[in-house]
């Protein structure tokens, strides 16, 4: 494969777990404008863990992804109860906040002679990890999209119990699930959780790809495209949000046809397609009829 | 030391004035549709481009530039609310709200590549330096925000509650279904609201960029920001409530910006929003809301 190739592909699977944490809040209901926060925390963590503590990367994803699923609980605790745009501009709150803290994180350690850590606005560089153990750039994104089909495994799993039914029943009607006997705050609270693991997960991947991050990457612009990919792709299926992300980032970023006006394409694109179909292309009415079709 | 608190004091209430004008639009557009509509500050940044444009190609004088101000929001205005919001009347706010985004996006690439510079110069409203009172500086471009945001806040009150259009609108904001059952064009009214909301977010950005003397793509996700941030402290939907809200938030600013810095003020904003929200009191969540 092109290295071209490679690296459209590999920024395809990176979004598709901001766009599958997307999706997995609206599940429950929640639309949230500050999931690029637990993508940030993952990112400046692990990055911190392997390039300025040592840490391998393995051990270094699996702490960032804690991070990710504490620092969500801490947003989602008092946020509970908030619902529509009160929730969303909550968790931007939250997000903006986090970004700044981003801003004001000066910590560096001398690492091989070079001061190493995040500097501010200045950004953080040096998260070499993948490059100085000699990880080739398609072994890493076969390393991406192998974690990204497992949590693609995990979500089909979820979806088929119970869980995955009171997910849902959450979302559509959380008064309703109550009084069947189901503990909302729980659900919700799990899912924020899970939520924040899986966007950390994308950003400490994305930390190592890319090997220097800035707070900027951080922005409300990540959380509301992830947004939009998972609501594009559709609410059906797991496979709708990475469907979202193949669209923008696979067809338009990706051939170089649209350079220049990928966001014209892509922005009337998605409000044509919300136009005739507001759950998005892979709604549950149309997965309904597909497994009705193949069954 | 007072002296400061007093200078404070002023720059604050000139900030608030400006977000007061962007939050007002935010406010008729969220409290008739019930929908945010994350273009608003886009449609913005585009009229004060399209202003900036013409006096860089044409040398245009400043009532020409803040008509073209006003004209390219209420065009861009339109524009956001034929695909996003008149399609989704009825539906869902989630997927209006998303393709409102998707629209911010376009606005924003369009104004780079019409002008693909990082920032433009926009005249600035007088030339001669800043009013002196008796010590304090008042710039008097924060006269002019004042000013407008006044005029502003009674022309909107005129509208909504001297007309049949304000009368029409306040019975939809009231109730959609009942305002449709009684003959109301529900869809005129959210057009006719849209037009006057981005003609307010058009005189606002004319402030805003004549203020800065510049305007860069930034200019979008500013507006709407501040809006938001200043419609959701002061209670989602009320038009007092944006105003109070807006000054607020200009005061607060002011005030941590000179004993923090810059970023410790952006942070402060964001936190008091996120602990008010958490905590809920009774005037940030109206019940209809």
């Amino acid at each position: 494969m092109d290295d071209y190739l490679i690296g459209v592909l590999t920024n395809i699977g990176l979004f598709g777990f901001m766009a599958l944490s997307a999706y997995l809040l609206l599940l429950a209901g929640e639309m949230s404008f500050g999931q690029q926060a637990f993508f940030g925390v993952g990112a400046y963590s692990g990055g911190m863990l392997t390039a300025m503590l040592g840490w391998p990367l393995p051990a270094a994803a699996l702490a960032a992804m804690a991070m990710g699923a504490l620092a969500a609980l801490i947003v989602a605790l008092p946020t509970l109860r908030l619902r529509g745009l009160y929730f969303a501009m909550a968790t931007l709150a939250a997000a903006e906040m986090a970004r700044i803290g981003f801003e004001l994180l000066h910590w560096q350690v001398v690492v091989a002679g070079e001061p190493t850590g995040p500097d501010g606005t200045q950004g953080f560089r040096g998260i070499r990890w993948v490059f100085e153990n000699g990880v080739e750039p398609g072994t890493y994104l076969a390393i991406i999209w192998t974690l990204l089909a497992m949590v693609v495994g995990l979500f089909i799993a979820m979806e088929r119990s119970r869980l995955g039914a009171a997910l849902r029943g959450v979302g559509e009607d959380p008064e309703l699930s109550a009084s069947l006997g189901l503990n909302v705050i729980r659900v919700k609270l799990a899912v924020a959780a899970a939520a924040g693991a899986l966007a950390a997960l994308g950003g400490v991947l994305y930390a190592h790809h890319n090997t220097y991050i800035e707070p900027r990457n951080f922005d409300i612009m990540l959380g509301v495209h992830s947004l939009a990919y998972a609501l594009i792709g559709g609410l059906g299926t797991v496979f709708g949000p990475l469907l979202g992300v193949l669209v923008d980032i696979g067809l338009l970023e990706g051939s170089r046809v649209f350079q220049g006006y990928r966001m014209i394409v892509f922005g009337g694109l998605v409000a044509l397609l919300l136009m005739v179909r507001p759950r998005g292309l892979l709604d549950e009415g149309t997965v309904q009829w597909i497994k009705r079709r193949f069954s | 030391m007072l002296a400061d608190l007093l200078q404070n004091t002023l720059d604050g209430l000139a900030a608030g004035a400006s977000y007061a004008l962007i939050a007002v639009g935010f406010t008729l557009i969220f409290g008739v549709l019930r929908r945010a509509n994350l273009s608003y500050g886009p449609a913005i940044m585009l009229g004060s481009y399209a202003a900036a444009f013409a006096f860089q190609n044409y040398g245009l004088g400043l009532i020409a530039l803040a008509g073209i101000c006003v004209f390219a929001s209420v065009l861009a205005g339109a524009y956001v609310e034929r695909l996003c919001f008149a399609p989704h009347r009825k539906g869902s706010a989630i997927a209006a709200m998303v393709a409102s985004f998707a629209l911010w996006m376009q606005l924003e690439e369009v104004a780079m590549l019409v002008m693909p510079k990082h920032l433009y110069a926009f005249p600035p409203l007088n030339q001669g330096g800043p009013l002196d009172f008796a010590g304090f500086t008042v710039r008097v471009e924060a006269l002019v925000m004042l000013g407008a945001a006044t005029a502003v806040c009674a022309l909107v009150w005129w509208i909504l509650y001297r007309t049949r259009f304000g009368l029409a609108t306040r019975a939809v904001i009231e109730s959609s279904r009942a305002a449709e059952l009684s003959g109301i064009s529900v869809p005129r009214v959210y057009i006719g609201v849209f037009a006057l909301a981005s003609a307010i977010g058009g005189l606002a950005g004319f402030l805003i960029s004549a203020s800065f003397e510049q305007v860069t793509p930034m200019l979008g996700m500013w507006s709407t920001l501040k809006g938001l941030l200043a419609m959701m402290l002061g209670g989602l939907g009320s038009l007092p409530g944006a105003v109070v809200g807006a000054l607020a938030l200009g005061l607060l600013e002011a005030h941590s910006q000179w004993y923090l810095g810059p970023q410790l003020r952006d942070l402060i904003a964001f936190l008091l929003l996120f602990v008010l929200l958490a905590i809920g009191p009774r005037w940030m969540t109206p019940s209809n809301g």
